[in-house]
């Protein structure tokens, strides 16, 4: 009989495809710990799915009921009719594990375990962590995390977490699938800073069923997404992971991964070279390399390969050509383009002739181009310039280095020079005013703008690596 | 016995470190050349293997230049210091351009991965070696012999000989096809070194050793 019982709930135990869809765009949504006290998870995940305008429905669940902001509450699950796309647990372990429970019993497509409290805290969650995995076995629905910081789909106005890094997202070209809630928030904020939109955002926590390799899987293969950008310290399913990765950079997407956490080669005795040459770092290095996937050695490097790449655009090879409104700024960039292995070669006469018309003699048209702040004055001639270089037969990647806007139409000529070529073109923006509406025209078309010459040379880096061959 | 067969047999025997004599019988089973055994002339190499003592020259098990006669009597001497060992003459390779090593092994996160690189006392060097996801396909075994520090080396360093690169990368593909395939019996391959001749002239693993998987019971501890 047991044995029966089970075969059918593994029958209707979802894809990973329709947890997922119900996850990012889900009609209705039950807050499990939901609660009027400030401070609680329950208050803040309700709050701040609240505030970012999501418009399905909202359940509070909560034993006392009554009204919780501005919602009609439940006392529990089972009160609830009809089918829940998510189901939330923002409650202490022992009350989260009951509702895991009662969520077998319901039509229940995800559920998202914001608890903590299982593995993650050793032998004290020993207890916590074999009862988790009891209920998953025979469970029709799919869990995200649990320990882990939520979900965020800017496109639904769906947010679904207590941390308040992710608020004021555009939607955009960027997954964001992260074991570490905080850095999922640190990039997150970065990449918004500088205008990069995002497609959706999962923080994976503990990983006891849905894993990396099957959010890269849904995600990565999601229309609306070009790069991944993924936090990992342990690959469950590491081949899987690659292998998805790999099908992805074949179909023209990228995919970039920080891997944190110490190597744990050592614990092992060693018995031959081989073990002792193909240490973990090495390895990882290695097969990321092979499978496409580009590999940044901490956050903010990824969010500059990230802000590089998040407008599509691969370069044909590995010469630069650079214009700046300052020869400082150009000479700073031109050695860190070179020592990254890049050229900046003197640019083809032709497109010297033309730079000549908007610059000054005492400025120079050779390779970088120095503009000088005459161009300040005329707000066009930075984006004929830049096309000017762009177009140069020579030029596989044009970057662009100002300091302060003058006004709005300096910033359009940028926007229009961008959609004159289909080269990669990178910004270096110095000045103070990237985040306010100047810089919209550039944000709309997902341009890569830095805020300094290295991380800018970060972002060449990552294009770079997207002209080696994916076997 | 198919190879898988001698695997599991000697998985059944519990050996875990299966020594060079009964590894090249296998390597040579799965199309990798090794030194021809016993010849009765010319220069010899002459080894004890054991089990026990995979580090052989350590113990003083290994011996080499030495003539056919004098290989079976430094043998017999080996043999009655280490009992239990097999006793292997084989003729010594002096044609070769490069020295190599060629491992396989499971990667905690990723599964059975190959490695090659310069090989011999060159492993000492660090970051030289290519490494690839097992099975390596033909193109990627190709691709290990053409990148990285040791390519240079490969194509003949100061005007020397360029080595047999398609024999290599055959090499590797193959071991690699053999590891992945049966990865659940042997946790580590590796040929150190392998003597790679000059180009179109072939190969000859010099050393080898397979490490078989712990049964399961003993992965519970």
């Amino acid at each position: 009989m047991v044995e029966l019982d089970t075969n059918r709930m593994a029958e209707r135990r979802r894809t990973v495809a329709q947890a997922l869809d119900g996850l990012f765009d889900p009609g209705t949504i039950a807050v499990v710990g939901a609660s009027r006290t400030r401070g609680k998870l329950g208050q803040a995940v309700l709050a701040l799915l609240k505030s970012n305008g999501y418009r399905g429905r909202i359940i509070p669940v909560n034993p006392s009921g009554g009204e919780i902001e501005g919602l009609e509450a439940v006392r529990s699950l089972e009160e609830i009719d009809g089918p829940i796309d998510v189901v939330v647990l923002a409650t202490p372990v022992g009350v989260a594990l009951d509702a895991l429970e009662n969520c077998t019993r319901l039509d229940v497509k995800v559920v998202v375990g914001v608890t903590s409290g299982f593995s993650e805290a050793g032998e004290d969650g020993q207890e916590n962590e074999l009862r988790l995995r009891r209920i998953m076995q025979n469970a029709p629905f799919r869990l995200v995390g649990p320990n882990c910081e939520g979900v965020v789909r800017p496109a639904s106005d769906l947010q679904l977490t207590f941390s308040p890094m992710f608020n004021d997202l555009r939607p955009g070209p960027v997954a964001i699938i992260s074991q570490s809630g905080a850095l999922a928030g640190l990039m997150a904020l970065r990449l918004g800073e500088r205008g990069v939109g995002i497609n959706a955002i999962v923080s994976s926590g503990n990983e006891t069923d849905l894993t990396a390799a099957d959010l890269l899987d849904y995600l990565g293969n999601d229309p609306q997404t070009r790069v991944v950008l993924c936090y990992v310290e342990e690959l469950r399913d590491g081949r899987r992971f690659v292998e998805v990765a790999r099908q992805l950079a074949k179909a023209g997407k990228h995919v970039v991964a920080v891997k944190g956490g110490r190597s744990r080669a050592g614990s092992r005795a060693v018995q031959s070279h081989t073990g002792a040459m193909a240490g973990d770092d090495r390895v990882i290095s290695a097969v990321f390399r092979e499978t496409g996937v580009i590999r940044a050695r901490e956050s903010v490097a990824a969010v500059d390969a990230v802000t590089a790449l998040a407008a599509g655009r691969r370069p044909a090879g590995n010469r630069v050509g650079i214009i700046s409104v300052t020869g400082g700024l150009g000479v700073e960039m031109t050695d860190l383009a070179e020592s990254a292995g890049f050229e900046v070669p003197v640019l083809a006469e032709a497109t010297q002739t033309a730079l000549s018309r908007y610059v000054p003699f005492y400025g120079s048209v050779s390779n970088p181009v120095d503009l000088t702040g005459v161009v300040l004055a005329n707000p066009t001639y930075v984006g004929r310039c830049l096309e000017a270089v762009a177009d140069d037969p020579g030029v596989d990647i044009a970057i662009a280095i100002i300091t302060f806007v003058p006004d709005q139409q300096f910033i359009e000529a940028l926007a229009e020079a961008f959609d004159s070529t289909g080269k990669p073109i990178l910004i270096v923006w110095t000045g103070a005013a990237r985040s306010n509406a100047s810089g919209e025209a550039l944000r709309e078309r997902a341009v890569p703008v830095y805020d300094s010459p290295a991380r800018a040379a970060s972002g060449l880096a990552a294009l770079a690596a997207t002209t080696g061959e994916v076997s | 016995m198919t190879p898988r067969e001698t695997l599991e047999s000697w998985h059944r025997a519990g050996r875990k470190v299966v020594h060079e004599a009964d590894a090249k019988d296998l390597l040579q089973r799965i199309g990798i050349p090794v030194p021809k055994r016993n010849p009765a002339e010319g220069r010899c190499v002459a080894k004890l293997c054991h089990d026990d003592y995979p580090h052989k020259s350590d113990h003083g098990l290994v011996r080499l230049g030495l003539s056919p006669e004098e290989a079976k009597r430094a043998t017999t001497e080996m043999a009655q210091r280490f009992p239990g060992g097999t006793t292997l003459i084989e003729e010594m390779e002096d044609g070769s351009v490069a020295e190599w090593i060629i491992g396989c092994k499971r990667d905690d996160t990723f599964g059975p991965i190959v490695l090659a690189g310069p090989g011999g006392i060159l492993v000492e060097l660090i970051d030289t070696a290519e490494i690839r996801l097992a099975p390596a396909k033909p193109q990627t075994a190709e691709s290990m012999v053409r990148s990285g520090p040791g390519a240079r080396m490969l194509a003949g360093l100061r005007g020397a000989e360029p080595a047999d690169r398609g024999g290599l990368a055959d090499l590797i593909s193959r071991i690699s096809v053999f590891f992945a395939e049966n990865a659940d019996l042997i946790s580590e391959i590796e040929i150190n070194p392998v003597m790679v001749r000059a180009d179109g002239k072939g190969l000859v693993a010099a050393d080898a050793l397979i490490v078989l998987s712990p049964n399961a019971d003993e992965q519970e501890s």
